[in-house]
C-alpha cells in the first residue's frame, strides 16, 4: 500500500484530490510579504486572480511547501504502515522537490522500513496533473511503488504543455521580459506561446492576435497528436478565461476526432501569477497503457 | 569607363543576389544576416558611386543604406541570442530605428518639390512598414511590407523622376528593388507548392 502525494503545483482542486484520495501539499501565497496563504485552502483561485486583475501594481509571491508541511502530511500515512509516491512541480522552477527530499531524509530516521519516492515531474500546471493522473491510474490498475514509479519516469519524456497569454502585462510585473517588450508587444497585439523545456518555461513563438494564435495552436495540437489520438490523455487550463477554454475544448477535439475526458482546469498561482488573467494551457502526454514496458 | 562605377556595377550585382537570397529564407535569423550582408555591398555601391561621380549625390543614400546595413545586422544579432534582454534591447533599437525614419522622412518631405511630396509621404510610410513588418513574428508581414516599400522605391527609380524634371533611369537602383519583389513572388510560388506545416510546431508526445 501506497499513498499518492503531490504538491499543489499540478493545479487539482481539494475535492477533485479527495474524490482520487490523494493529498496535496498547497504552495504559499504571499500578497504583502508577510502573510502567507495556502493556495485553495485560505484563498481560492478565483480570489487570487480577480485581486491580481485589480491591482495593478500588485505582484505576489507564491512560495513552495516547506520540508515540515511535507513532514506532517506524510508522517500519519507512514504510522499507518504505508509507502509515499510524492510528485512535485518541475525542480527548475521551485525548491518544492528539495523540500519534499529534506521532509523524506528527516522521516527514513523514524520509519526506516517505509519507503518514500519522490518523483520530479519536470513539469507544471496541467502538465504535472496528466502525470499524476496516468500515476493515480496505475495506483488503481494495481501497479506497486517500484512499477509505478519506474513508469510515472518514462512518462515525464512524453508530457508536453505550452500555454498562451492574453497579456504580457504579467510577464512584466514577474520582471520575466522589459518594458518595452511590454509596450510594443502590446501594440502590436503580440501573444508569446510558452512551454515548458526540460523543466524550464521558454518562448515557443510569437503569434499576432489572440484569434489566430488559437487557430495556430490547434492546428499544432493536431500535427503532433493526430497518429496519436487514442494513446495520449490532453487536458486544457485555464485562468479566468473557461469560456475560451471551453471553446478550445470544442474545437480540439473536433479536429483530433476525440473526447478530451479530463476536466478544463483553473491554473494555479504558481504559473499564474507570471502567466496572468486570460492565458489559456494545453498539456499531452502518453497514457501510461502505451509504454512498451506496460506490457511486458 | 571610370573604375569606381564599373566596382559600383558589381556591387550593386552582389546585393541582388543577397537580397534575392534573403526573401527566400524563412528563419528569421539567417534572413537578417543574408539582407544585413546584402545592405552592406548596397552601401558600399553608394560609396563607389560616390567616388565616381562626387560624394555630395550620394551622401544621403550612404546614409540610408548604412541604416539598413546596422539596423539588419542588430536585428541579426538579437534574433541570434533570443534572451530575454537581447529582446527587450533589440525592442529599444527598433523604437530609436523608427524615430530616425521619422525624422529624416519629414525632413525628405518637407525638402521635396511640392508635386512629389505624396510620393515621399508614401515612402516614409513603407519605410516604417518595413521596420515593422521585419520585427514581427512569421513569414509574411516582412515580405508583404518589403514588397509595398520596393514598389514606391521603383517609383522614385523609374521615369517617374520625370517630376523632378530628371529623365535619367537609375537601372542598378531599378533591378535591386525589382530583385525583392520577384524574390517574394518566387517565395510565394515555391510556398503553395510546399506541404502544408503548421507553422507552429509542437513536440511529439
Amino acid at each position: 500500500m501506497y499513498r499518492v502525494i503531490s504538491d499543489g503545483g499540478c493545479d487539482f482542486t481539494k475535492e477533485e484530490a479527495e474524490k482520487l484520495n490523494i493529498d496535496i501539499a498547497p504552495f504559499y501565497i504571499s500578497f504583502d510579504g508577510e502573510t502567507h496563504l495556502k493556495e485553495g485552502v485560505d484563498i481560492r483561485r478565483e480570489d487570487y486572480f480577480n485581486r491580481l486583475v485589480s491591482d495593478k501594481g500588485l505582484f505576489p509571491k507564491t512560495a513552495q511547501p516547506s520540508p515540515q508541511d511535507y513532514i506532517d502530511l506524510y508522517t500519519p500515512h507512514l504510522q499507518a504502515g504505508k509507502d509515499i509516491l510524492s510528485l512535485t512541480i518541475s525542480s527548475k522552477l521551485s525548491g518544492s522537490f528539495n523540500s519534499a527530499v529534506l521532509a523524506a531524509g528527516i522521516l527514513k530516521e523514524d520509519y526506516p522500513n517505509r519507503v518514500i519516492k519522490i518523483v520530479d515531474s519536470l513539469n507544471v500546471s496541467i502538465g504535472q496533473g496528466l502525470i499524476l493522473r496516468e500515476i493515480i491510474r496505475m495506483r488503481d490498475a494495481g501497479y506497486n511503488l517500484q512499477k509505478n514509479v519506474q513508469f510515472a519516469e518514462k512518462l515525464l519524456a512524453t508530457t508536453r504543455i505550452y500555454f498562451t497569454l492574453e497579456s504580457l502585462e504579467y510577464l512584466k510585473r514577474g520582471g520575466r521580459i522589459g518594458p518595452t517588450t511590454a509596450f510594443v508587444g502590446g501594440i502590436l497585439g503580440l501573444c508569446p506561446i510558452l512551454q515548458l523545456e526540460n523543466g524550464e518555461v521558454s518562448q515557443l513563438d510569437n503569434v499576432r492576435g489572440r484569434k489566430n494564435a488559437l487557430k495556430l495552436i490547434n492546428e499544432a495540437m493536431v500535427d503532433a497528436l493526430k497518429d496519436e489520438t487514442q494513446n495520449i490523455s490532453l487536458s486544457i487550463g485555464h485562468i479566468l478565461s473557461e469560456n475560451d477554454a471551453v471553446a478550445f475544448k470544442e474545437a480540439t477535439e473536433a479536429s483530433l476526432g476525440i473526447i478530451i475526458a479530463n476536466p478544463i482546469t483553473e491554473v494555479g498561482a504558481a504559473i499564474g501569477s507570471h502567466a496572468g488573467p486570460g492565458a489559456l494551457a494545453f498539456a499531452y502526454c502518453r497514457k501510461y497503457e502505451t509504454l512498451q514496458e506496460a506490457h511486458q | 569607363m571610370n573604375t569606381w562605377f564599373i566596382a559600383a556595377q558589381i556591387l550593386g550585382l552582389i546585393t541582388i543576389c543577397f537580397e534575392f537570397t534573403s526573401y527566400q529564407i524563412k528563419d528569421k535569423t539567417r534572413y537578417f544576416l543574408i539582407t544585413g550582408i546584402g545592405s552592406l555591398f548596397w552601401m558600399m555601391m553608394f560609396v563607389a558611386i560616390g567616388l565616381a561621380t562626387g560624394m555630395s549625390t550620394q551622401f544621403s543614400l550612404i546614409v540610408a543604406a548604412t541604416y539598413s546595413t546596422v539596423r539588419n545586422l542588430v536585428f541579426f544579432r538579437i534574433f541570434s541570442k533570443n534572451t530575454p534582454e537581447s529582446k527587450e534591447a533589440g525592442l529599444n533599437f527598433l523604437l530609436v530605428m523608427i524615430v530616425i525614419a521619422i525624422v529624416a522622412g519629414t525632413i525628405t518631405v518637407v525638402n521635396a518639390p511640392v508635386q512629389v511630396r505624396w510620393l515621399h509621404v508614401l515612402g516614409m510610410i513603407a519605410a516604417l512598414g518595413f521596420v515593422v513588418g521585419q520585427y514581427l513574428p512569421g513569414v509574411h508581414y516582412v515580405r508583404v511590407t518589403v514588397v509595398i516599400y520596393a514598389a514606391i522605391v521603383l517609383l522614385t527609380q523609374t521615369p517617374i523622376n520625370i517630376l523632378y524634371g530628371d529623365f535619367r533611369w537609375n537601372i542598378m537602383g531599378i533591378l535591386i528593388e525589382l530583385a525583392k519583389i520577384i524574390s517574394v513572388a518566387v517565395f510565394y510560388i515555391r510556398f503553395a507548392s510546399e506541404p502544408k506545416k503548421p507553422q507552429l510546431q509542437f513536440a511529439k508526445p
